[in-house]
């Protein structure tokens, strides 16, 4: 029996089978979360005059080195000036800011899917490549923010699929720095699903499969059928403190006189990580305002071609195409 | 556009005596304001597109290395007058390999003859300028006579004085470097030095090419517009470093092109040192209401299994 105390009143769980268990709702840890370093990037002219002018008067402060007085005075001059400069970048970034909200919300208006698998492949199809893998760097936004939360991260990563599945892409990535939606892998599926539902219709779904390569999870949808899109949910772990422990593992190894040092190769050690994380992929979409890689596992960027756009927060389609379109273009030329 | 279109005009202009004094003068004064504000102490770049200035201009390739040899030397001036700790330039990848054996040994001997230039006499600029020269990368698979050359070079440079270092990533891959850390590493277990539990991220990180006491990146610069990394510094850029992917080919990648970058990064920095310090002076301060507790009370509940 268990009792739960709800207004001042003892509330007591009788069931005949068993005990009740009691169980904690998950909850959304915010701290240690990342924040990307993009929030200073879209400051009003103001804010930014505001802290230049505080930057000014601190270096006033902090100024009391054995110096002449002409070298203090130029250097409160060429400050003057380098804080000028600055402004008339904050003025100018501003302007900049308008122009590219202007030229992206214009291409959301050019390439819209419309939840049709067909002009997602036609988009596609005049294009000569496309990446067999993807990933895509997405932020967990603030609950109160626009399409932020679990569920905005939800949507976002349901859209994804829907566009690599009706693209051909044959493996997504999804890279969120806490890993915060390796928790709600069931909601995740079920909203992909739901997703699907929208752009094939309820009668052939796609068959998708979801992995976190960290908990070695594999979610299947339907084993019978082949597999259209593997999904690899990866986070800051899958990165370098999973080369961590496999230094750990390989001199645990060495030690036992399992493994010779000298057979510690790169391709030993890759096999070994594209067993653990996953493999590289081809083309890595930042939906962030600026590229930032946010610890995004080393070993796996090594020739991957990278695509952001600046001052763009949201994981729209147009992004996505000229991600695809931009990779096309790209040549890869190892060493030559 | 703008960019190569400038420099190429004031590579013009400067080939008149008044205007290379001018020219020097302004760069003089640019410097004493950029010094002023924030300036990253480590700078990593990607030279890339000596072969295809060469192709542009009808050069042969030999003529396209030497023009990026004389950008490195001006770039690496400016970046040091400002007051950058540390410098690392992707000189040769283990990749390289691949390419023709003409070309390899075109690049070898220039690398050695530019780090020679750098550090042979008394003056030369680098012993003058205190700038401790190091290769990093894996040294087994460079030329023997190469070798011997370029650790004289590193023994020359390497003064407790200098203050300033210049690492030669010569030949190098990041994944390379990676391996040789986890090799490094499983080394000292097996000689006992350490055990399983020391080994954290920061010693791995120790382990590799560029030593314990190297300064995190701070900007990553990679020229003639492609957009990745090519398997250099993978594992020290992927957090709070900024790359720039620039169009300009690095033959024309002069001065202009490197303080735009780094006064970006400065106007970057100082807001972000601004935010922060604002923070510290305003420590939330919000408080929070429980809309609940604050609601008027309830009527009295009633209900049927109080009947008595």
């Amino acid at each position: 029996m268990t009792t739960v105390k709800v207004n001042g009143h003892t509330w007591s769980t009788h069931s005949g089978k068993s005990k009740d268990k009691v169980v904690e709702a998950p909850v959304i840890h915010n701290e240690g979360k990342l924040e990307p370093p993009n929030k200073y990037r879209s400051l009003n002219v103001f804010t930014v005059f505001y802290m230049l002018i505080n930057n000014f008067l601190r270096s006033i402060k902090i100024l009391d080195k054995n110096q002449t007085i002409t070298e203090l005075i130029l250097y409160y001059i060429n400050h003057s000036i380098l804080l000028m400069v600055f402004f008339i970048m904050s003025i100018y970034k501003n302007f900049l800011w308008i122009y590219r909200k202007i030229v992206l919300k214009s291409l959301n208006v050019t390439y819209y899917p419309n939840k049709s698998p067909h002009i997602i492949r036609d988009d596609v199809n005049k294009l000569n490549k496309i990446p067999k893998r993807l990933s895509c760097i997405l932020n967990f936004k603030d609950e109160d923010d626009e399409n932020g939360g679990i569920d905005g991260l939800i949507f976002d990563i349901s859209e994804l699929v829907a566009w690599s599945v009706s693209a051909g892409i044959a493996e997504l990535n999804i890279y969120e720095y806490n890993g915060i939606i390796n928790t709600y892998n069931g909601e995740l599926n079920r909203y992909i699903n739901k997703n699907l539902k929208n752009y094939f219709g309820t009668e052939y779904i796609p068959n998708i499969t979801i992995k976190i390569p960290h908990v070695g999870q594999i979610m299947v949808n339907d084993a019978s059928k082949p597999v259209d899109l593997t999904v690899n949910l990866l986070s800051a772990i899958d990165g370098k403190p999973t080369i961590v422990e496999l230094t750990k593992t390989m001199s645990e190894l060495a030690v036992n006189k399992e493994l010779k040092i000298e057979d510690i190769t790169i391709d030993l050690i890759n096999e070994e990580l594209i067993e653990l994380v996953g493999n590289e992929p081809d083309l890595l979409i930042i939906f962030n305002p600026n590229l930032d890689l946010q610890d995004y596992p080393p070993w796996h960027i090594r020739l991957t071609e990278f695509y952001w756009e600046y001052d763009n927060k949201d994981v729209t389609y147009a992004v996505f195409i000229r991600a695809l379109q931009n990779y096309a273009k790209s040549k890869v030329n190892v060493g030559k | 556009m703008s960019v190569v279109s400038i420099n190429e005009f004031i590579s013009l202009l400067a080939n008149f005596p008044i205007f290379a004094y001018l020219f020097s003068f302004v760069q003089d004064i640019i410097i004493s304001i950029l010094k002023t504000g924030p300036i990253p102490k480590h700078v990593a770049m990607i030279m890339d597109g000596n072969r295809t200035f060469a192709k542009k201009r009808n050069l042969s390739l030999k003529q396209g290395h030497t023009a990026g040899a004389e950008s490195l030397v001006k770039v690496l001036d400016t970046c040091f007058r400002l007051g950058v700790k540390v410098v690392t330039i992707y000189a040769f990848s283990i990749e390289n390999f691949n390419r023709s054996k003409e070309e390899i040994d075109t690049l070898f001997g220039l690398l050695r003859d530019r780090l020679k230039l750098l550090a042979e006499n008394e003056n030369s600029y680098s012993r003058v300028n205190m700038i401790k020269i190091r290769i990093i990368g894996n040294k087994s698979m460079i030329p023997e006579d190469i070798l011997q050359d370029l650790e004289k070079i590193e023994d020359k440079t390497n003064l407790e004085t200098s203050e300033k270092i210049l690492n030669v990533c010569f030949p190098y891959t990041s994944r390379d470097d990676i391996v040789h850390s986890i090799k490094q590493t499983s080394h000292q277990r097996m000689n006992g030095l350490i055990n399983k539990d020391s080994i954290t991220l920061d010693y791995v990180t120790d382990n590799m090419y560029f030593g314990p006491d190297s300064l995190p990146l701070d900007i990553m610069i990679r020229t003639s517009g492609q957009t990745r990394l090519s398997d250099f510094m993978l594992w020290q850029c992927n957090y709070n470093c900024t790359i720039e992917f620039v169009d300009t080919l690095w033959p024309d990648f002069k001065f202009l092109s490197l303080i735009m970058i780094l006064m970006k990064w400065g106007y970057y920095k100082t807001l972000e040192m601004e935010s922060e310090m604002n923070k510290l002076n305003e420590k939330d301060e919000k408080e929070f209401v429980d809309i609940l507790k604050e609601l008027p009370p309830h009527p009295p509940h009633k209900s049927v299994t109080d009947r008595k």
